[in-house]
């Protein structure tokens, strides 16, 4: 068994990076003044308040990931699924890097990231914010189903897919389009829209809060440190359409880092992706070990007001929402012109998983289910 | 009518006075059975019986008064000649997850209540992330 | 590699072994290198080693005694110091054999380390202060103890090398000792990595002991609390350049290559992710889960592992030399089959050059048994430890120990000063983990409640308002060398495998007791300063290490720095080593390791080791390419 957890930041990885279509359309659509298809294929982006707005919603849906990939996480009982826990755990953390990076962007072009307020928050069940409500994503133990939806949700854009900021089948798709977004109106606004005023540009959080896991936080100043984000964002998550089949590149094997769909994809088939592995064969490696029955049995989307007969676990989960809440203040005001704060969040972040395991070694009523977090707005005491 | 109650159950339910956790901190830790079966095993089987035996009375005949149930656990239960100290040996397993010297589990020793009453957490688990340690805890 | 013709054979794959290994691979030279621990500990790629690191945490988990060496495997076969072994001396001429070493006293040498691969870096805390200029001169300056061949000048471009080898957190600016030279760290030098945060104890405590005054024997001193520079990873400096250390074959000298990178810090063995910052364990010692602390065996993966070969389970036990020439001929090793087995085969490893990196006891030892390298007769001698005198109270508000690193704050205002003319000098730690070293606590703290009759709630009360508020001081008194204090062999004292178990001589020069009269004088002062309830106490019945001093017991307790036992020197009269860290009667053996160093100081060794070892390293490859 070779354990995943053998990548290091490489850049063999910027090969699935640059494989994606993001800059050749935007090169065909807008550098060679196909305006009118651009206008047909995307007309959603042309102002900077709707750029404002669909980078909020990059944030969102970048956040909306992650209390799923936590559950299904903490949900894997200790000492169990070693490379199944690994792998969603550098997931999370990037996914975590990706809503700074969208901040990053948002904060660059004038906008001010909201994260603390409670309509931030999704649902669960739900779908990905302004998406085509293709699927549904739950709260959710970890199990086949669980890791099946998280392919959905990191699934590649398909080569013939239009960019689409509403109602998008892929979260590819969405960056494309924001992407198209940033170009057009950037290039149709005098001056360009990227701050220059350096009080405003010190509110890019910088790498020097972020390890953990692969990829970088990359300040944004200009279209080329947008497009970067974007490309880190997108090639970090869902890698290439498996529609690609390029004998030239090798995608997979060890040293190289790839996308997270893959890495899900990993735990599904029970198998590492090799060398000689493309997107379409599928992982043929070593087989990896998941066990999954070594699960607590967390009841599916729990919400506080289950626990309303339960007063002692009521008030743990009610802690639980009230370090999530406080979690999410402390990166709204990292991404609000305070980014050193991002270390004190850190803390926070390990209190949100022993909080969690807690609420999964409580019994729900007499139903032989666990209880779970639920991940609410919750006001922290002051 | 008082419904018969298991020993687990009244394990758990003493528990809770003995530490000073509720029900959800003690279940929180995930180790209920685990220091039951502690319980069992590092005792004779009359010591238990008679144990569980006061511990259903005194809850029972103090239920709702809290410091008539601390004073009965006091005279009934903390004395180490009671039960072979068996009180005082599940207070400091719940605390340090060891039973007299020995550790009961790995798990036993990271879920000690000792550290979160001390505000801090077992060195070696339950790490607090990059500096947490240069404000106070959360 | 598989081949009989190693340029360099090195014994112990601890710090020094590794620094030496990594070095000379890293130049081209084929090594063969000698552990006496299990194969399972060497493991560098990420399977392996994640498993076998598990399995110390697990280890750790589960031991009733938390001590340094509980998460390691101790072995039958190659024997690490337990310091539960540590036990009081009678007063009778049997001395104590419990445990490994054989304690012949007066008081028992208090220190332990690991015998395994990584060495004792795996349960080390971390500290990584330079030595002051005059350790290295205490003869000259204050006619004590004795000079080094060496001055602080030339060692300084070594400690930056093992402050780039170990990646150290720390600030530059910060670090104000007495008396040092404008020039102690170079012009703009910052370490690899930002300083590691202090404790919001020692934020608390600093505010009454930053610029307190204390009297001592008369005279005023002007105490400060100043940030520790420590082996474990923080945010990287973005203006620290170097990236790597290379051998220089045109000008014969190891350099620091500069890197346009900025520094990333090295995770642990299995995921470079993992450890890329110190989560806050608080437990270095015994054990760092996330590797965020530096170990030695970070530098043996930088090996070049196509030039290295490594026996594990191979315990050196005879240098072999030719009469005529002095050379050494070879070094005998026995090799167990497994764990605990007490049956083993001898071999023989050979090469151009030899290296003793084993631990300073170890390392003295086998030149005992081989009768090797002693013409001076120090070998052995002048073993030494910082005497830790602790002191602990209760602060009035709560300071939260138990969290963080070990140590992020010192007060180095008795590391040097005229005083050493009478007394010895120390460093006082501020402590982040309470009470538990000398008293057990928590541990203890719920026992005595219990006993007590308390329970339920005000259990709960009583741990949260005392645990708290539990503050432990550290004097971490210079020991001064003493030719009595020492290693010896004797054939009645046999491990499993019939190696020797050291014979261990041991006791406190008056030099030492008067520092720790002073040292309790400081901490009274400070104590009161900080409103601080002081509940030290020395037991003279159960401290194995209680002395008297003018009527006064005090009990000190070792630092596990273990020091000494080979020196370094002027003449093949007075020491073991040269300069170059040769032995002076035997052209290819070098020694390397703590057992080189003259005086210890008030630093933690293992920097200045570390330092000393890449200057060693050098000196290996100078000769190999002669």
């Amino acid at each position: 068994m070779k354990l995943a957890f053998s990548q290091s930041n490489n850049p063999q990885r910027q090969k699935l990076i640059k494989g994606l279509h993001t800059e050749a359309r935007v090169d065909t659509y807008v550098k060679s003044g196909n305006v009118p298809l651009l206008k047909e294929k995307d007309s959603s982006i042309k102002t900077l308040a709707q750029l404002h707005s669909a980078f909020q919603t990059a944030i969102e849906l970048e956040h909306s990931t992650i209390p799923p990939y936590l559950v299904a996480l903490y949900s894997i009982k200790d000492g169990t699924n070693q490379v199944a826990t690994q792998i969603i755990r550098s997931v999370v953390i990037e996914e975590m890097l990706h809503m700074i990076l969208a901040a990053n962007i948002l904060n660059a072009i004038g906008g001010e990231p909201k994260i603390n307020a409670k309509n931030f928050i999704p649902a669960y069940p739900g779908s990905l914010p302004d998406s085509d409500k293709s699927f549904i994503i739950n709260l959710e133990k970890f199990s086949k189903e669980t890791i099946d939806t998280f392919l959905k949700i990191e699934k590649p854009a398909h080569t013939n897919a239009p960019p689409k900021a509403k109602g998008y089948h892929t979260i590819g798709q969405f960056y494309q389009a924001l992407m198209l977004g940033l170009e057009y109106v950037n290039d149709h606004t005098e001056g360009g829209i990227f701050v220059t005023d350096p009080e405003k540009k010190k509110r890019q959080v910088t790498q020097e809060h972020y390890y953990g896991s692969g990829g970088e936080i990359v300040p944004v100043y200009t279209i080329k440190e947008a497009r970067l984000a974007i490309e880190e964002i997108v090639g970090q998550g869902e890698g290439i359409d498996d529609t690609i089949d390029d004998s030239d590149e090798k995608l997979f094997g060890q040293g190289i880092e790839y996308a997270h769909y893959f890495r899900f994809n990993e735990i599904l088939q029970e198998r590492m992706y090799c060398e000689k592995d493309t997107p379409k064969s599928g992982p043929t490696g070593e087989k990896i070990v998941v066990e999954w029955d070594a699960v607590h049995n967390m009841k599916l989307n729990p919400k506080i007001k289950d626990y309303q007969g339960q007063p002692e676990l009521h008030e743990q989960a009610k802690q639980f929402n009230q370090t999530y809440t406080a979690l999410l203040d402390n990166i709204h005001h990292a991404c609000n012109g305070e980014p050193e704060m991002l270390m004190k969040g850190v803390g926070l972040m390990y209190q949100l998983k022993y909080k969690a395991v807690e609420l999964m070694n409580i019994p729900f009523g007499d139903t032989g289910e666990m209880a779970g977090p639920t991940f609410e707005f919750e006001q922290p005491k002051k | 009518m008082t419904i018969q109650r298991s020993e687990k159950d009244l394990f758990l339910e003493i528990s809770v006075y003995l530490t000073g956790f509720d029900e959800a901190e003690l279940q929180g830790t995930g180790m209920v059975n685990t220091y039951y079966q502690a319980v069992l095993s590092n005792n004779t089987q009359p010591d238990v019986a008679y144990f569980f035996e006061m511990v259903a009375t005194i809850l029972q005949q103090n239920e709702g008064n809290e410091d008539a149930l601390n004073k009965a656990i006091s005279i009934h239960l903390m004395p180490a000649s009671a039960y072979s100290g068996m009180a005082m040996n599940i207070i400091n397993m719940w605390y340090t997850g060891n039973w007299g010297q020995n550790v009961v589990s790995g798990q036993a020793y990271i879920q000690g209540l000792i550290w979160d009453a001390a505000e801090a957490h077992p060195p070696g688990a339950k790490q607090p992330g990059y500096g947490s340690w240069a404000i106070p805890p959360l | 590699m598989k081949t009989d013709n190693y340029d360099v054979v090195v014994v112990g794959s601890g710090i020094a072994g590794a620094v030496i290994a990594k070095t000379l691979t890293n130049a081209g030279k084929k090594v063969l290198l000698l552990e006496a621990g299990l194969q399972a500990g060497i493991a560098l790629d990420p399977e392996e080693s994640y498993k076998t690191y598990q399995g110390y945490l697990e280890t750790f988990y589960e031991a009733g005694a938390k001590v340094p060496n509980s998460p390691y495997p101790d072995l039958k076969d190659a024997p690490s110091i337990n310091i539960l072994d540590i036990v009081k001396l009678q007063k009778s001429n049997t001395p104590s054999t419990v445990g490994y070493l054989v304690q012949k006293g007066p008081v028992p040498f208090a220190s332990d380390c690991f015998r395994g691969p990584g060495g004792t870096t795996l349960h080390w805390l971390g500290t990584t202060l330079r030595m002051l200029p005059n350790d290295f001169k205490m003869k000259t300056v204050y006619n004590q103890n004795v000079d080094w061949p060496l001055t602080y000048d030339e060692l300084k471009p070594y400690y930056e090398m093992a402050e780039l080898e170990i990646g150290v957190s720390g600030d530059v600016e910060e670090q104000k000792y007495p008396d040092i030279p404008k020039d102690f760290f170079g012009k703009d030098y910052v370490f690899p990595m930002e300083k590691i945060p202090q404790s919001y104890l020692d934020k608390e405590i600093a505010k009454k002991t930053d610029k307190l005054k204390v009297t001592l024997n008369r005279k005023e001193y002007e105490l400060s609390c100043i940030s520790t520079p420590q082996g474990r990873n923080s945010t990287p400096n973005e203006d620290y350049k170097y990236g790597s250390i290379v051998w220089d074959p045109s000008k014969k000298k190891l350099a620091l290559k500069t890197q346009p990178k900025t520094y990333n810090p090295d995770g642990s063995l299995w995921d470079p992710y993992t450890g890329q910052r110190c989560e806050g364990n608080a437990s270095c010692v015994p054990i760092c889960p996330v590797q965020a602390k530096y170990n030695a065996l970070k530098t043996l993966k930088k090996a070049t592992l196509e030039n290295l070969e490594v026996i594990t389970q191979a315990v050196a036990s005879k240098i072999n030399t030719d009469d005529h020439s002095g050379e050494v001929t070879g070094i005998e090793y026995k090799i167990y089959k497994h764990k605990g087995s007490p049956e083993y085969t001898t071999a023989t490893a050979t090469g151009t050059i030899y290296v003793l990196a084993a631990s300073a006891i170890e390392n003295a030892k086998i030149l005992l048994a081989s009768n090797v390298g002693n013409t001076s007769d120090q070998v052995g001698r002048n073993l030494m430890d910082h005497l830790v005198l602790l002191t602990w109270g209760l602060t009035k508000e709560k300071i939260y120990p138990y969290r963080g690193p070990g140590s992020t704050t010192n007060i180095p205002t008795f590391r040097d000063g005229a005083f050493r003319s009478e007394h010895a000098a120390w460093i006082s730690p501020l402590d982040n983990w309470g009470w538990s070293w000398p008293t057990f606590s928590p541990g203890s703290d719920v026992t005595n409640a219990l006993n007590e009759g308390v329970f339920g709630k005000a259990l709960r009360n009583r741990m949260n308002d005392l645990v708290t508020r539990q503050f432990l001081l550290h004097f971490e008194v210079e020991q001064s060398p003493d030719a009595g204090n020492r290693v010896t062999i004797d054939p009645q004292y046999l491990d499993a495998i019939k190696n020797y178990r050291p014979v261990i001589s041991y006791g406190v020069s008056e030099y030492n007791l008067k520092a720790f009269e002073a040292s309790k004088t400081v901490s009274d002062q400070i104590f009161a300063a900080n409103g601080i309830e002081d509940h030290t106490v020395y037991n003279p019945v159960t401290d194995a290490d209680y002395v008297t001093y003018k009527g006064q017991g005090y009990t000190f307790r070792g630092a596990g720095h273990i020091v000494g036992t080979h020196r370094m020197g002027f003449t093949k009269d007075d020491s073991v080593v040269d300069k170059n860290q040769r032995s002076w009667e035997h052209p290819n053996l070098y020694l390397v390791g703590c057992g080189n160093m003259p005086t210890l100081g008030t630093s933690n060794p293992t920097l200045t080791m570390t330092a000393l070892t890449f200057q060693a390293a050098e000196n290996i490859l100078k000769q190999l390419e002669q």
